[in-house]
Formats: C-alpha cells, sequence, structure tokens
C-alpha cells in the first residue's frame, strides 16, 4: 500500500505541472481582462513544436523553448484582433482554439509517433528520495515541476506586491480608470497575452517532452480545458491555482493506479471531477458577495476609449 | 474458422443462393460502369502509425497488384455531412469506388451509398450494409489469443497487462482472447486490463504502463496505437505486445510480437470482384480472420520459449483449419458465471455485444 501511494505521489507532479503552467498563462491574460479560449490549441501546437524540435536533435530545454515560442507565434494573429481590433474575445478565443488544433496536426505529420529521448527527472536530495510517501512526489522531479512552482509564488508576489503588477490587475478591473490614470491598456494587454501564451506552449511542450516523449495528434486531451475550469476554480490566485492543479492533476494520477490495481472506480464520474467542482465554484461565487469579486471586473470585454 | 469465408467465395455462394432462390434472375452482384477508380478516405492523416497507416499500407499494395490510382482524402470528420461532401466530390469527379475507413463512417457512407448506387462502397469497422456498401473488419482476437500464450510464456511475475481504449465489443474481444491464450499456457495467469477511455491520449497511456509496471507487470499489451506504453515498458525492462502495425521499433529489447492487420487481403479480392462485376456485398458486412490472412503475427522475439513458439504455430495452424475457437465453450466471466456453456462456441452476434471480462481478468468494464 506504501508503495503504490508513494508511486501515485511520485507521478501526480508530472500531471500537475502542465495544468498549473498553462493556468498560469491564462491567469495573467484574465488578470488583464483577456479570456483566452485558445489555450487547448495553443498547448497542442507548443507540443507538437516540442517534439519536432526534440526530434530535430535540440536538447529538451530548447525543444521547449521552442514550443514556448510556437505558442506566442500562432497567439498573434488573436492578440491582435482582440486588443487592437477590440474583436469579440469568446469567438476570437474558439477560432484561435480550431486554428492552433489545425496547425499542429497539419505541420506535425513528419514528427507524428517518433518516440524520442526527453526531460529527465532530477536526482538530487540523495537519499531523501528514497523517503516512502512524500520522497519521490519531492525529491525526485524534473525541473520544469520546481520551476513552475517557483513561478506561481513569483507571479502572486508580482500581481499582489508590484507596482506593475497593480496596474495590471487595474487593466482587468477597470481599464477606463486605469487609462485615465496614465496606464497604457493595450500595452498591459500585449504583455500579459503574450507572457501567458509562451506559457500556455510551454505547458504543451512539456506533455510531448516531459511526460510521453512522443507526440500524437490530439495528446492534450483537454487538458486546455481543465486549465479554463482551473483559473475559476483558484479565483484567479496563482497559490490557489497551485492547489487546484495538485487537485486535478492527482486525481488525473489517481485513476490508472487505482484500475491497474483492479480497484472499482467511477472513471467517467472522476473525469468530470475538474468541471463539477468548477461549477460548484461559480455557484459558490455567485452566492457570496466576496467570492464574486474574485473575477476580474472587466474580464472578457472590450475597451473602447471614450473620444475626449 | 466455420463461419469465415473468403469474400470471393462469399460473393460466388451469395451469388449462388439468389440464383437458388429466384432461379429467374441473373446473378444480384453488383456491377459499376466502366473501369473501376477507387478513392479512401481517412478521418485522421493516413500516416498515423496505427489504424489508418494500416490501411493505407494496403491501400498502396492494391494500386500497386491492380495497377490502378487510388486518389484520398485525409482528415475527414466521421459525421454524416463532412463525409457526404467527399463522396459527393469524388463521385462527380468520376470515382467509382469509395473505401471508407472508420465505425464513425457507417451512417454517412450508408446514406452516400443510397444516393449513388451505381457507386461501390467499402468501410472498414463499418456497422452499415447495403446492396452496394460493404462493412468489414477482422477477427483481432485470434491473434490476441496467440500473442497471450507468448506474453505468459514470457512473464516471471506471472502477471501481464493491457493498456486499452473503450470498453466495446471489439476491444473487449482483444481483452479477454489475450488472457485467454495467456491462461492456455499458464492457468495461474493475473490478466490486468485498464481502459483509457480515449483512442488518443500518449501521456494517459504511458501513465496506465507505468502504473501497471509498478504493480509488478512485467508484459504490457498495447491495444492501442500510440507508442508511449512501450517506452515505458522497455525503460523498466518488461516486455511488449503491439497492434495495428509492427511496432517493434518503439521497443526493440522487449518486444515479443505485434497483432497485425493485412488489409490488403480483403480489399484485393473485393476490388478485384468490383472489377469483374462479381462482387455481391454481405448484408451482415465482411468478417474475415487468420484464415483469410486479415489478421497475423510477426515473427515472435526469440525471448519466446521454443516450445511455447511451437504451440503458438500449431494454434494458428488450428485456428486457419478451423480446428480451435477462441471463445469455445466453457467460457466464464470474472465473476465465475458461465457465458458460454461447454460443446457451444459464441457466434458473431455475441463476439460483436461482448460484455464482459473472462474469469482471471483483473479490470472493470465502466
Amino acid at each position: 500500500m506504501t508503495i503504490a501511494v508513494t508511486a501515485w505521489l511520485g507521478a501526480m507532479p508530472g500531471f500537475m505541472a502542465p495544468l498549473l503552467l498553462a493556468a498560469l498563462g491564462l491567469l495573467l491574460c484574465e488578470r488583464a481582462g483577456v479570456l483566452n479560449l485558445g489555450v487547448e490549441g495553443v498547448m497542442a501546437l507548443g507540443a507538437m513544436v516540442g517534439a519536432a524540435m526534440s526530434l530535430a536533435g535540440w536538447s529538451p530545454w530548447a525543444a521547449m523553448g521552442a514550443g514556448a515560442l510556437g505558442g506566442l507565434a500562432v497567439s498573434l494573429p488573436f492578440m491582435v484582433a482582440v486588443i487592437v481590433f477590440r474583436a469579440p474575445q469568446i469567438s476570437a478565443g474558439l477560432a484561435l482554439a480550431a486554428i492552433a488544433l489545425g496547425a499542429s496536426a497539419a505541420l506535425g505529420r513528419g514528427a507524428s509517433h517518433k518516440p524520442f529521448p526527453g526531460l529527465e527527472n532530477m536526482t538530487w536530495g540523495g537519499d531523501w528520495a528514497a523517503l516512502p510517501v512524500v520522497g519521490r512526489m519531492l525529491f525526485q522531479q524534473d525541473a520544469v515541476v520546481y520551476l513552475t512552482l517557483i513561478l506561481a509564488g513569483l507571479m502572486a508576489l508580482w500581481l499582489m506586491r508590484t507596482r506593475a503588477g497593480l496596474r495590471l490587475r487595474a487593466v482587468g478591473e477597470d481599464p477606463a480608470t486605469a487609462d485615465a490614470s496614465g496606464v497604457d491598456v493595450q500595452l498591459y494587454q500585449f504583455g500579459a497575452v503574450a507572457v501567458g501564451s509562451l506559457l500556455i506552449g510551454l505547458a504543451g511542450a512539456y506533455l510531448s517532452v516531459g511526460g510521453s516523449n512522443i507526440w500524437t495528434e490530439g495528446m492534450v486531451a483537454g487538458r486546455g480545458w481543465i486549465a479554463l475550469a482551473l483559473v475559476v476554480f483558484a479565483q484567479w490566485s496563482p497559490i490557489r491555482a497551485i492547489g487546484g492543479a495538485v487537485l486535478f492533476g492527482g486525481a488525473e494520477a489517481l485513476i490508472p493506479r487505482l484500475q491497474a490495481m483492479g480497484v472499482e472506480v467511477p472513471v467517467y464520474l472522476l473525469s468530470m471531477l475538474p468541471y463539477a467542482l468548477t461549477i460548484g465554484v461559480l455557484v459558490l461565487m455567485a452566492l457570496s458577495k466576496r467570492a464574486r469579486q474574485a473575477e476580474p471586473g472587466f474580464l472578457g470585454r472590450a475597451y473602447i476609449r471614450q473620444d475626449r | 474458422m466455420t463461419h469465415s469465408f473468403g469474400p470471393t467465395r462469399r460473393a460466388l455462394m451469395a451469388a449462388g443462393f439468389a440464383v437458388g432462390l429466384t432461379g429467374a434472375l441473373p446473378v444480384s452482384a453488383f456491377e459499376i460502369d466502366g473501369e473501376p477508380k477507387v478513392a479512401f478516405i481517412y478521418a485522421a492523416t493516413a500516416r498515423d502509425g496505427g489504424w489508418n497507416e494500416a490501411l493505407d499500407d494496403a491501400r498502396l499494395l492494391v494500386a500497386d497488384e491492380l495497377g490502378l490510382d487510388i486518389a484520398v482524402v485525409e482528415s475527414v470528420p466521421e459525421e454524416a455531412t463532412a463525409l457526404k461532401n467527399a463522396v459527393d466530390l469524388f463521385v462527380s469527379r468520376g470515382f467509382n469506388v469509395i473505401v471508407g475507413t472508420g465505425y464513425g463512417y457507417s451512417e454517412g457512407i450508408l446514406e452516400a451509398a443510397q444516393l449513388h448506387p451505381d457507386v461501390a462502397f467499402v468501410n472498414a469497422s463499418g456497422a452499415t450494409n447495403a446492396a452496394n456498401l460493404e462493412g468489414f473488419y477482422t477477427r483481432t482476437y485470434q491473434g490476441w489469443y496467440l500473442a497471450g500464450m507468448a506474453a505468459a510464456a514470457t512473464s516471471d511475475s506471472g502477471k501481464i497487462g493491457i493498456v486499452a481504449g473503450f470498453p466495446v465489443g471489439v476491444v473487449n474481444w482483444d481483452v479477454n482472447a489475450f488472457a485467454l491464450g495467456a491462461q492456455a499456457i499458464n492457468p495461474e495467469i493475473e490478466t490486468t486490463v485498464v481502459y483509457t477511455n480515449s483512442w488518443w491520449d500518449p501521456v494517459k497511456e504511458g501513465e496506465v504502463a507505468q502504473a501497471m509496471l509498478d504493480q509488478g507487470i512485467d508484459v504490457i499489451g498495447n491495444n492501442l496505437s500510440s507508442a508511449a506504453p512501450f517506452i515505458a515498458a522497455e525503460k523498466a525492462g518488461a516486455k511488449s505486445v503491439g497492434f495495428q502495425l509492427d511496432m517493434s521499433q518503439h521497443a526493440p529489447e522487449g518486444h515479443l510480437t505485434s497483432v497485425v492487420f493485412h488489409w490488403d487481403k480483403y480489399l484485393l479480392p473485393t476490388l478485384a470482384a468490383i472489377q469483374d462485376g462479381s462482387w455481391a456485398p454481405s448484408e451482415w458486412g465482411a468478417f474475415p480472420g487468420m484464415a483469410d490472412g486479415t489478421v497475423g503475427l510477426t515473427p515472435l522475439s526469440d525471448d519466446v520459449p521454443a516450445d511455447v513458439a511451437a504451440q503458438i504455430a500449431d494454434t494458428a495452424a488450428a485456428i486457419e483449419a478451423g480446428d480451435f475457437e477462441v471463445f469455445a465453450g466453457p467460457v466464464m466471466a470474472q465473476d465465475g458465471t458461465v457465458v458460454v456453456p461447454e460443446g457451444e462456441v459464441l457466434d458473431d452476434g455475441g463476439l460483436w455485444g461482448m460484455e464482459f471480462l473472462v474469469k482471471g481478468v483483473t479490470g472493470t468494464l465502466n
């Protein structure tokens, strides 16, 4: 039993990291008032680019960097449409998802079903990694897992404790006021969505380079939509997003393990969990005034400066 | 293999049957106008490393053999309107033989077949049939039974596993045959199945394989087509069994064998029959097996002991000769209830509707 729990907890961070990375990227977009529904497709493109570059002989880190840049590149039309031309964010986001999914399938033909050496786990902490239950989880992960957790902390600090973070939040809450006090709304939105797209692309690249060591069409398999749910679940807080990613990633790692042990698990019920929890949070938010304030006030709306 | 007739033989029999019944009517075989112009329609990319690629390999063989140029369209979604548009385009360009490649095309291709009665349609794993439409699949469970024998012979822990997609009949019969074949070598063997509830999720498939390896399972059968389970098995020094195509490249050390499709063995005689006007599609669809060569094993790895390899060869010969049935009674379900009584053989309807796992399998169909 201890061995099974150790193995499960050891596998959990690998599932948590891509969800958390994508959620952090989304969180940044949404804090700036931009709803990015393209995340599933941007992750798919990042996964494909990461795999293609790995197959071309790039190191895992360079390949993941390329995946992140791929995520940014495919998001550029979305950014221009939404931020410059104020296109409706929901339709533009869905279009981005479709375009990026299609582009990853079309461009990735040559990279499909070809295994490559991926990211290795770090072996630090020495004997600590042999600890029962938490040893593997804490001391035997790849570097991306640790860096993602650090990034979540830094993002929380930046958002809540710096002037630039305050301005970004102001843009998402009330762009007119931010504008009046001299904040360049479009510049902040551009920056937020650009960095967010890099993180989302990286999340996808981690799936192929850090996770499966192979790329196939459609391998993101809904994780982008789960990340969208996760941001709502975390109420736009990077720290709470860690908790949500641990919960959702833990469930994802648990299901196959229970099945392999022969435990009868309601698979469909557990697959529903992220979405069911998110609806639960939305209901709670609607009921509680304090929780309702967590959502960026101008999220999903186009800000058009009045003629002055 | 008493039920399995080659397509040509079936065509002859059906035609003969029709003549015998009606007497006056001429042979009711289907005929196309002029030379065949063949088009394949795929739901994803043709070279997908699995299902489509096995069909596309057959397409290349058939084109070569019959001297035809075969057109291809890829990524046509599995919905009726998208499929019908693709078919209409081909037909308007003079194509008269359409090959669909998925269960999801079943409805759309039936509508298209009714709309174009002078065009011949066949559909891989299709569930619909008509006067000019035949769905076809193959008895994959025969190959998986033999692969199970190889798995049991090479397992040190007495525990083997199989990673599968959705718990539907065509998947369940592979799982059950794998377990029954393994039990023929080692009656005590434990077979674990995990359904990923997806056809495409290499991340999850790799994790399932890893979870199995953590449980002491040392042979992993992969009923899906991503390489992730092979990579995990190879890393852990475990053995593996592949499906659809020869998967040995993904696990050069530990690969035992792959259960592979040879669709040319169906398509070649069928297209030849369409060409010479003797084609009569079966109203139940074509369901050939090892005897027809549509499914088989790749050469066994040297890790399989010689005596078991000989036993596998004997069983294969018996299956091909019709002397051995995988689902011959008594077959017991997980809880010990008898699902196929002694002296009986599960019929094709029972195969397609297989909603049980056999005794000795750990896992659930939910």
